[in-house]
Order: structure tokens, then C-alpha cells, then sequence
């Protein structure tokens, strides 16, 4: 693993609108997760990191350098926007073949190049209807094959998932971690955290222009091992498994959901898989699922901002 | 700063790996020719093309039309009315138009249509983005102008002393160039303004319709400040007379009206698309366009 993207006492501002505060991160080659409420300064982020933005004190370096108006950093990076960014009057195929002409193909082989890309997202079908005819999931699609076309070493998908119907996540989830699989490096800017654990369990999360966390959703949850874990488990005999946490003084809390779930609030959450997996033994306490809702980033998410 | 080759990557592609072309000079070639080639297709695409060509081509018809109707001696000089015509709407009314129409979008469609982000996370060359759109709307602009001037002219030749003989020809070769150096420097002048504001057609509708008009009523050498006057100085009027009074009586006007020549008004009109064309380069380089979408995103 090697950093990517470095940046060092980021600030950027907009007049009076702070939307990044002294940021300081390291992203290294892998997926990684851009994650943050509304506002929170990801698309701002993403943009310093393209070099569309200079940063109002700080620096940002991509691949070591500076990339705002570096030809060497910019060939070797592929960005998909939030917003829809069309040209009027042009078919799938064109757009993707033209971005890849000004990135510095042949036109021969930007042919190649924009056909291979349209077939990669699924796009061979429509890729020669007008954009304008395209329903929200093949401008999603269009917009990542001109970002792919380039075969670049880092991508950056801001939101990539809006838009699309559940079909269309899944095949986005599934191709940024065939990419992820084979080396690329992506970051993938999103609101909703369930998208991001999808792809990635490697998140930077921004909360009002400022680093909340940084790393894996387990050593970020180490984190906050302050705060209480909440385990469910689904058992044939939620009372009697109770039994077996009454005396534990780790754990502060216990509830029942029906009759056929325990709801435990722990401050060691190993211990208390311990004691579950020992009780779950026993011929009189059927367990049939443990689920821990802070493995969910939401949760993580929720704790860190509350 | 950190070593280049730290971020070797083992990446296993998914698409071929594109093939960039070898040498700074053949990037930016290929990246001033994407440039062209694409500015060029999004322009004939475009409705305003056939409204454009509407426009410029109407004086085509006005000596057609004098030629029909009117039995004034004056009207039937060919070469006053095509002198008028290609001189007052060809250069300075049309040729700012067509700017407006066509130059003031090189940058500023790819604002409004927020594809500005993609053009510049290309590695290419901000010139070659900006000289290579620049291009194609000299191409285009050129073309249509250029074909209603040469229809104009052979209209024009309905009337008497005008024929495609040598000297009209000669005739019709200046005004064509003055016309190309009209389409430079107002086409610069509208990108520019495409660069750096986000109302370039209102300012440059004040600027070239308003301002260079108010200039040239002004007393003084404020028409310096303009592009027409320039445009103007290229057009040959009764500069060729061989007599040597009037020559010397045009001399002197020349001099008490701050005339500066034909080939001084080219040089300038040259030098004001150079400097235009550079601020737009260096702007680009500079400026952020996505400004003012990001506060709160």
C-alpha cells in the first residue's frame, strides 16, 4: 500500500463558506470511501484532489504532486462527476470518444477505446442514442465509462450511485470492487453509508469540512469503544441466555424484542460473542443469528456525529 | 515531495491501456486537434448556425434588391455598394455578431453546461483547449462570412463598374482579410469575455454594438479603444488615388484624425487577438471555474 492522495492542513473556503477545515488525510491505493453527510466538503475534496480547486491554505499532493494543471498526475486519473455534465446533441459513444480524444488518443484509438468502455458498463445497446433519450442510470453509466475509457491508475466517483435503481447499485457495486480487486484505486464520495460499505470497509469520513475518521470501519470503531455496542441475538430462549450476562459487569444493558430476541449493550463486545458462542452450547438455547448493528458504518456514523 | 515511482501501481486493467502519443509536441497536437474537431461538431450541430447564416447572408440580397428597384446614379456604383456592405455590416456589424454568436461560447458553454470540470481534469494543455476551440470558430465563422461577402460582391457586380476582374478581385481579397483579422480580433475579445464573466454576450453586446459605437462620436482618440476602429483603417477607401493632392490632402486628414494605416490597424488587430487569446489561456489556468457550485456541497 502507498499514498495516493496526501493533504496537509487543507482549508478551502468560498468567501465565508469554510468547506474544508485544516484536513489533513492520507489516502493509499485500494477503494476507499469519501463519506459524509450533505455539505460536509467531500465534492470539495474530490475537486482539490483534481486540481479543479486550489486549496485557500495547505497543500494537496496526487501521486506526489501537485495535480492542478499537471499533465502527468491529470493522465493518470479518471473522475466521474456528481452532476450530470452532457454536451447537447451528442450520442453516448461521441461524448465518451471525445473526452478520450482530448485526453490525448488518436482518434483511432479513442474508437477503441470509448466501444470498449460503453461495453464495460453495458452501454453497447444505447451507446448511439442522444444522451438527451438516456434515463438516469445510463448517464450514471455513460459518465463511468468516459471516466474508465482512460484505463486510469485512480478514479474518482463522486456519488456514484445516485440515481440508480437497485439493479444499477449492484452492478456499480460490483464493477468498483472488480476494479478495487484489480489494482485500481477509486474514492467514492456518498451520503449514504450502507453504499459505501458496500464497496469498501475503508472510509474517510467528513463531517462540516473536517476529518471526523479515518481507516477501517473496525479500527475506527475502536475509536469509540467508549460508547456502547449493541449486539442482537436471535435465540429460542432469549430469557435463559440472559442468564449468562446478569453477572457480567461489562455489559450495561438488556432487552427483549419479542420472544425470540436479546438485545445486549456491552462496553466489550468480544467478551460478549465469548459468552454468546459458550451459551449458545447449551442443548436449551437455539441461536440462530448474532448481529451486531455497529458493524454498520450508519452506526459508526451515528455515534461519531452525535 | 514524494518519489514518482513509489506509486508504481500492480494494476491489472479491465479496458486496454490507451495509447498516448509520444513527445510534447505530439500531444499537443493531438490535444489542439480533439479540441478543433470537437468545438467544430458541437457548432454545426447547433440551431443558432442556421440562424447565424441567415443573418450574415441578408446583404447578399441588398444589391440585388438596389439594383431592382433603384435608378439613383449612385446606387449603381457596384463598388460603393459592395464597399458599403462589406465595410459597415460584413466587418463591423456582422463580424462582431458571429463573435458573439459562436466565440463567447469556447468557454463559456462548457461553464454553463458544467462540462468544465471534465475539460480540465484532461491532461492537456489549456492552450490547446483554448486555440483549438478558437479554430473552429474562425473555421465556421469564416466560412459563412466569408461566402455571404463573395456572394455579396458578385451581387454587387449586377451593378455598374464591379466585375471579377483583377482589380475587383484585389478588391474583394482586402476586404476578405480584413474581415478574417474583424473575426480574430472581436472572436478573441468574445472569448474572453466567455472566460471571465458569466454574462459574456450582454457585455459584449455593450461592448462592440454600444461602446465602439458611442467611441468613434466621441472627439479624441478614445476610438483607440475599440476594435472597429481598426477594422475600419483596413479597408481600402479612396487611399489608392493617384493624384498626388488628393493623397496628400488624405495624408493630412489621416493625420488630424488619428489615422493609423492599414497595415498598423492589421498589426494591432493581430496584437489584440494575441493578448486576448493569452489572457484566456492564463485565466483558464487560473481561475476556478467550479466555484460557485461548491460552497455547500
Amino acid at each position: 500500500m502507498s499514498t495516493i492522495i496526501s493533504a496537509k492542513n487543507v482549508s478551502k473556503w468560498f468567501g465565508e463558506v469554510v468547506a474544508l477545515n485544516d484536513l489533513n488525510v492520507e489516502i493509499e491505493t485500494g477503494v476507499t470511501g469519501l463519506l459524509g453527510a450533505n455539505g460536509a466538503g467531500k465534492s470539495t475534496f474530490i475537486k482539490l484532489a483534481l486540481g479543479l480547486y486550489r486549496p485557500s491554505r495547505g497543500s494537496v499532493t496526487v501521486f506526489g504532486e501537485s495535480p492542478r494543471n499537471n499533465a502527468a498526475v491529470l493522465r493518470r486519473i479518471g473522475y466521474c462527476p456528481e452532476l450530470d455534465t452532457f454536451y447537447d446533441n451528442m450520442t453516448g459513444y461521441e461524448y465518451v470518444y471525445w473526452l478520450s480524444r482530448y485526453w490525448g488518443m488518436s482518434a483511432k484509438h479513442a474508437q477503441v477505446a470509448a466501444e470498449q468502455a460503453c461495453d464495460r458498463v453495458g452501454m453497447t445497446e444505447r451507446m448511439d442514442d442522444p444522451i438527451e433519450e438516456y434515463s438516469k442510470g445510463m448517464r450514471q453509466r455513460i459518465k463511468i465509462a468516459q471516466a474508465l475509457s482512460t484505463d486510469p491508475d485512480l478514479l474518482f466517483l463522486d456519488e456514484p450511485m445516485a440515481g440508480l435503481d437497485p439493479q444499477g447499485r449492484e452492478e456499480m457495486f460490483s464493477l468498483i470492487r472488480e476494479l478495487g480487486d484489480n489494482g485500481y484505486s477509486v474514492v467514492v464520495s456518498s451520503h449514504i453509508l450502507y453504499e459505501v460499505e458496500r464497496v469498501t470497509d475503508n472510509v474517510v469520513l467528513l463531517f462540516q469540512g473536517s476529518i471526523m475518521a479515518h481507516g477501517k470501519v473496525r479500527e475506527i470503531r475502536s475509536l469509540i469503544d467508549a460508547h456502547p455496542h449493541t449486539i442482537h441475538v436471535d435465540c429460542s430462549a432469549p430469557r435463559i441466555l440472559a442468564t449468562h450476562f446478569v453477572q457480567d459487569e461489562s455489559v450495561l444493558h438488556l432487552d427483549f424484542e419479542g420472544e425470540s430476541r436479546l438485545v445486549i449493550r456491552t462496553k466489550d463486545p468480544n467478551a460478549c460473542y465469548a459468552r454468546i458462542n459458550a451459551a449458545a452450547l447449551e442443548p436449551d438455547v437455539e441461536v440462530t443469528r448474532i448481529h451486531c448493528a455497529d458493524d454498520s458504518l450508519q452506526a459508526v456514523f451515528d455515534y461519531l456525529v452525535k | 515531495m514524494m518519489d514518482q515511482s513509489s506509486h508504481a501501481f500492480t494494476k491489472t486493467s479491465i479496458l486496454p491501456k490507451p495509447v498516448a502519443p509520444s513527445g510534447t509536441l505530439a500531444q499537443y497536437i493531438h490535444c489542439l486537434r480533439a479540441s478543433f474537431g470537437h468545438s467544430l461538431t458541437l457548432m454545426l450541430r447547433r440551431q443558432r448556425i442556421i440562424f447565424a447564416a441567415v443573418i450574415t447572408f441578408l446583404p447578399v440580397v441588398i444589391p440585388l434588391a438596389i439594383a431592382f428597384f433603384s435608378d439613383s446614379q449612385f446606387a449603381r456604383s457596384g463598388m460603393d455598394v459592395f464597399s458599403k456592405m462589406a465595410g459597415e455590416a460584413h466587418i463591423n456589424t456582422l463580424a462582431p455578431l458571429l463573435a458573439l454568436f459562436f466565440a463567447t461560447m469556447i468557454i463559456g458553454e462548457d461553464v454553463e453546461s458544467r462540462t468544465i470540470p471534465l475539460m480540465l481534469t484532461r491532461p492537456m494543455p489549456r492552450s490547446a483547449w483554448v486555440f483549438g476551440r478558437f479554430g473552429a470558430y474562425l473555421m465556421v465563422s469564416t466560412a459563412i462570412l466569408g461566402t455571404s461577402m463573395l456572394l455579396t460582391f458578385g451581387a454587387s457586380t449586377a451593378l455598374s463598374d464591379l466585375a471579377f476582374d483583377r482589380d475587383g478581385l484585389e478588391k474583394l481579397f482586402t476586404y476578405e482579410l480584413a474581415m478574417l483579422l474583424a473575426l480574430m480580433a472581436n472572436g478573441a475579445l468574445a472569448l474572453f469575455l466567455g472566460a471571465v464573466t458569466k454574462r459574456p454576450i450582454i457585455i459584449g453586446l455593450i461592448f462592440l454594438y454600444g461602446w465602439q459605437r458611442l467611441a468613434t462620436f466621441v472627439p479624441g482618440v478614445v476610438d483607440f479603444l475599440t476594435i472597429m476602429k481598426y477594422t475600419t483603417e483596413m479597408l481600402p477607401v479612396a487611399l489608392e488615388s493617384t493624384n498626388q493632392v488628393v493623397r496628400e490632402e488624405i495624408l493630412e486628414f489621416k493625420k488630424q484624425q488619428y489615422l493609423v494605416g492599414a497595415s498598423k490597424a492589421a498589426i494591432t488587430l493581430l496584437g489584440i487577438t494575441a493578448v486576448l487569446l493569452g489572457g484566456s489561456v492564463v485565466v483558464v489556468r487560473i481561475r476556478e471555474y467550479a466555484t460557485d457550485r461548491a460552497a455547500g456541497t
